[in-house]
């Protein structure tokens, strides 16, 4: 078990490294093809030579290699390297604020939502699932799986919008016409975005809305999951021992069927990341996904390089987490 | 800086006094605009809270309340008036004294003196301290020595360190007055120090400017509450050391929004008080639903078709005139921004001092006219396309597309659009003067006084001069304006450089924006400045 994680850890650096070579690769084409992005913070006025310069040189763009179309600016990525592993630093983004602020900033955020996403679509997924497969056929298993397509088949931007403007808005004014109910549900659960004044109640909307994609998923495999154990010998055995049926569905057959839920649920993390550069930009959530949505817009290299290298780390942990969890579903499974 | 001299000012204030007026029957009837209250309104992301660094509206937006500079701008007339300053004179427009009104001080307990300008104009103008406001300090004599310019023009080699750390131009004559020195005459300096960019700073803000942009150290009527939540909120509480008239709200909170779409949908649902932006896309929505608390005047942006006079084809005056000729504004106005814009009929915003109607003569559809002066020129080159240059994925080629279906039409010239750059990349085109065709860009004011929408656009060598016109008999006419007695005696000078644009179209006008906000149910007056847009300080809660 011990050399496993070692191993796997030890995987890690390459695939570290790759990462963020491509990502300094593309910023760099970014900015050898698309111009110096500190010359549009001055839009239509032209500063003269002199600022400009020195705002190039300061925010760390002044590089030679980036007006080389095409060059893999090597030298600069291996300053970069060096200044992220050895000292720690990520470079500043164009409003000269360190990347590691900005990534304290908004984080707390983002994975509040993403524990409020995750929380919801395994809670609410499973047990759509666990009913849904029990009894297949029945009016709850066609209301799993209708309302599940349904919920596929809608792009996460719609449903953010939609949800924002009928939920948040529209069903909310409504409920802050009422006096007698609290404001931490009319004016924090159901504002159309994050609000300072509710930290927590006002990410509820947003991190359903994040897990709902992945909550039809859940539920579906939940469910099929179920439907193949709930025919296995080992369950037909329990139940000839004449064990409760609570314990043949809770012990016996959902820790079997959870294995490949809990496995979509660890990579799910991953894109429910992705989902939330979406949402938290529909629902004004200052994290993480934000922060990339609007440093990707203006081309701010050392900003992207930084965070998403913090993401890919995070998806390959959550990975890992998943491979090691299978051992205690699964007794059977063995890492040497 | 934004500036507009604009006659209607607070029209949307009047009918909010008037509504008042009339609805107060009996116990609520208070005098209007009484303090008090919270204000919530909407923000982006600024970039910087301090004077030097901060020059994008959420910045300026904040900044504005923190801070007060030298003069400050009348609401409706947009004239200078004197705020921190007693007395801003010169004799012959070079060598400026500015006297300051004593007893101010900083939220520190710092004083307001001379050194407090000198100091923040200087940390502003010094190269190694990369401030964007150091575009603004650019006619101060010294700017030289404290940003030199890189010796070969473009890296490899570093941009030396500089000599000194202050301006020559800059001296303290005693603890409440010193002088500016500039490098030409410029009769307009007193309405250019009103910006933010030359604001004053404390002593302990510039020597820890990180610290002082997450908690600034302001000299204005509200002060920070807290620190700057970064992509959250900014809390401003009123400032107990000011001396001067005070804010209306005892507090002011700007909710940061990355998205307007979102901000929007907040201010329907009450959470915010005012709305300095609407969504293009909401514009009609929230004309029917909050008509009555919406607010709307004409702008001062100008968008325009830069004419590349550096290419043979468009060397010919006649020939731009005949492009001109070609368009009908309107019709583009109402097919592509729901009407929201005012066609240009000359080179200043409508609403500054010294602005005239008609002053482009070719600004109006006559194609029989086009036609004729094209024929006059020669024609255009045969089998060649006029090409249409624009930054991509602003949406600037829906409009683009219009003008050049319409000069097709008109003239016969087939085009094509050039829409594929990013604007950095666009703009780095501009400066070396490397497009084929007609460019969009666009030109905002820096202060109000026709000067800043004529020489930095049309000036021979001047920055933003991307179309590369030259005309002598324009600087001249500059020049004259420049070193005028005073602001008003300055207007006919900058009157007869704008006729020659007029007639040499060195740029196609196309129109000038309109400002759009909204604000709530328990705003009582709503009140916009003419240069330096919502006045949040000014602005009233209705009291229960």
């Amino acid at each position: 078990m011990g050399r496993y994680v070692i191993r796997r850890l030890l995987q890690f650096i390459p695939t570290v490294l790759g990462t963020m070579f491509l990502l300094h690769y593309m910023t760099s084409l970014a900015i050898q093809f698309s111009g110096n992005p500190v010359r549009a913070l001055f839009g239509d006025r032209t500063p003269p030579p002199a600022l400009l310069q020195a705002v190039t040189e300061r925010l760390g763009y002044g590089d030679p290699c980036l007006d080389q179309r095409g060059s893999p600016c090597l030298g600069l990525f291996l300053d970069r390297l060096q200044n992220i592993f050895f000292h720690f630093d990520f470079g500043i983004n164009l409003r000269q604020r360190e990347v590691t602020d900005l990534v304290a900033d908004a984080i707390p955020f983002t994975l509040k939502l993403l524990v409020i996403a995750i929380v919801f679509e395994a809670v609410v997924g499973i047990v759509a699932g666990v009913l849904a497969g029990l009894r297949g056929g029945s009016f709850t298993d066609y209301l799993v799986k209708i309302s599940t397509v349904f919920i596929i088949s809608v792009p996460i931007f719609v449903l953010g919008v939609v949800v924002r403007e009928f939920v948040g808005v529209k069903f909310g004014n409504v409920l802050r016409d009422q006096d007698w109910i609290p404001d931490v549900i009319s004016a924090g659960m159901f504002s159309p975005g994050f609000k300072p004044d509710y930290p927590l109640a006002s990410l509820v909307i947003p991190g359903m809305v994040l897990g709902a994609v992945s909550l039809a998923t859940t539920a579906r495999l939940t469910r099929t999951s179920i439907m193949e154990n709930i025919r296995a010998d080992y369950v037909r055995t329990a139940r000839a021992k004449g064990l409760t049926n609570k314990r043949v569905i809770g012990v016996h057959t959902l820790r079997n069927s959870l294995i490949p839920v809990i496995t979509f649920l660890g990579v799910d993390i991953g894109a429910a990341m992705a989902g939330a550069v979406v949402t938290e930009t529909i629902f004004n959530v200052p994290g993480i996904g934000r922060l990339v949505t609007m440093s990707a817009r203006t081309g701010e290299s050392s900003v992207v390089v930084g965070v998403v290298t913090m993401l890919v780390l995070v998806v390959l942990l959550a990975n890992l987490l998943v491979d090691l969890l299978y051992a205690v579903l699964d007794p059977r499974i063995r890492y040497e | 800086m934004r500036g507009k001299f604009l006659k209607v000012a607070v029209a949307a204030t009047a009918t909010a006094m008037l509504a008042t007026a009339c609805s107060s029957g009996g116990d609520e009837n208070e005098p209007s605009g009484q303090t008090g209250g919270t204000l919530r309104v909407y923000n982006a992301e600024p970039a910087f809270l301090t004077p030097s660094g901060g020059d994008d509206e959420p910045s300026l937006y904040v900044i504005r309340q923190l801070y007060r500079g030298l003069v400050k701008y009348n609401a409706e007339s947009s004239a200078v008036e004197m705020d921190l300053a007693e007395s801003v004179e010169s004799t012959d427009q070079k060598l400026w004294t500015i006297k300051l009104k004593s007893g101010y001080t900083f939220d520190n307990g710092e004083p307001v003196n001379a050194d407090a300008f000198i100091r923040s104009w200087n940390y502003a103008a010094y190269g190694p301290n990369a401030q964007n406001n150091g575009y603004f300090m650019k006619r101060i004599v010294g700017l030289k020595d404290v940003a030199p310019a890189d010796p070969d023009g473009e890296g490899p080699q570093k941009a030396p360190e500089p000599a000194t750390k202050e301006m020559s131009g800059l001296k303290k004559v005693d603890e409440l007055t010193f002088t500016v020195e500039l490098d030409a005459p410029f009769s307009g300096f007193p309405t250019t120090i009103g910006y933010p960019g030359f604001f004053p700073m404390a002593q302990a803000c510039v020597d820890d400017i990180a610290k002082c942009n997450e908690t600034p150290i302001g000299n204005g009527p509200y002060k920070i509450d807290g620190s700057w939540q970064h992509n959250v909120a900014i809390n401003l509480t009123r400032s107990d050391s000011w001396q001067g008239e005070a804010g209306k709200p005892d507090r002011i909170e700007y909710r940061i929004f990355a998205d307007i779409d979102a901000g929007y949908a907040a201010f329907q649902a009450g959470e915010l008080d005012v709305l300095y932006y609407l969504p293009p896309a909401r514009y009609k929505e929230a004309q029917a639903q909050y008509g009555d608390r919406m607010y709307e005047t004409p702008g001062d942006s100008f968008t325009y078709v830069g004419m590349p006079l550096y290419q043979d084809a468009f060397k010919d005056k006649r020939v731009r005139q005949a492009l001109s000729l070609s368009l009908d504004r309107q019709s583009i106005i109402d097919a592509v921004f729901d009407g929201r814009y005012t066609p240009a009929t000359g080179y200043v915003a409508p609403t500054f001092e010294g602005a005239r109607e008609g002053v482009c003569k070719y600004c109006t559809k006559d194609v029989e006219k086009a036609k004729q002066l094209l024929a006059d020129a020669g024609g255009w080159p045969a089998g060649e396309k006029l090409i249409l240059w624009a930054n991509a994925g602003a949406g600037h080629d829906l409009w683009l597309q219009a003008v050049g279906d319409q000069i097709k039409e008109a003239l016969g010239i087939d085009y094509e659009l050039k829409v594929n750059l990013q604007f950095a990349e666009y703009l780095e085109t501009a400066d070396q003067k490397k497009f084929t065709g007609g460019f969009r860009l666009g030109w905002g004011p820096d202060y109000p006084f026709m000067e800043t929408y004529l020489y930095p656009l049309y000036g021979t060598g001047a920055g933003s001069n991307n179309s590369g016109y030259t005309n002598p008999e324009f600087d001249a006419l500059m020049e004259e304006g420049d070193s005028a007695d005073s602001i008003q005696a300055a207007i006919p000078a900058y009157q007869k450089a704008e006729d020659l644009l007029g007639e040499d179209l060195p740029v196609i006008p196309m129109w000038w924006n309109k400002v759009g906000a909204v604000y709530g149910e328990n705003v009582d007056q709503f009140v916009w400045n003419a240069v330096s847009d919502a006045d949040y300080g000014a602005t009233s809660l209705k009291q229960n």
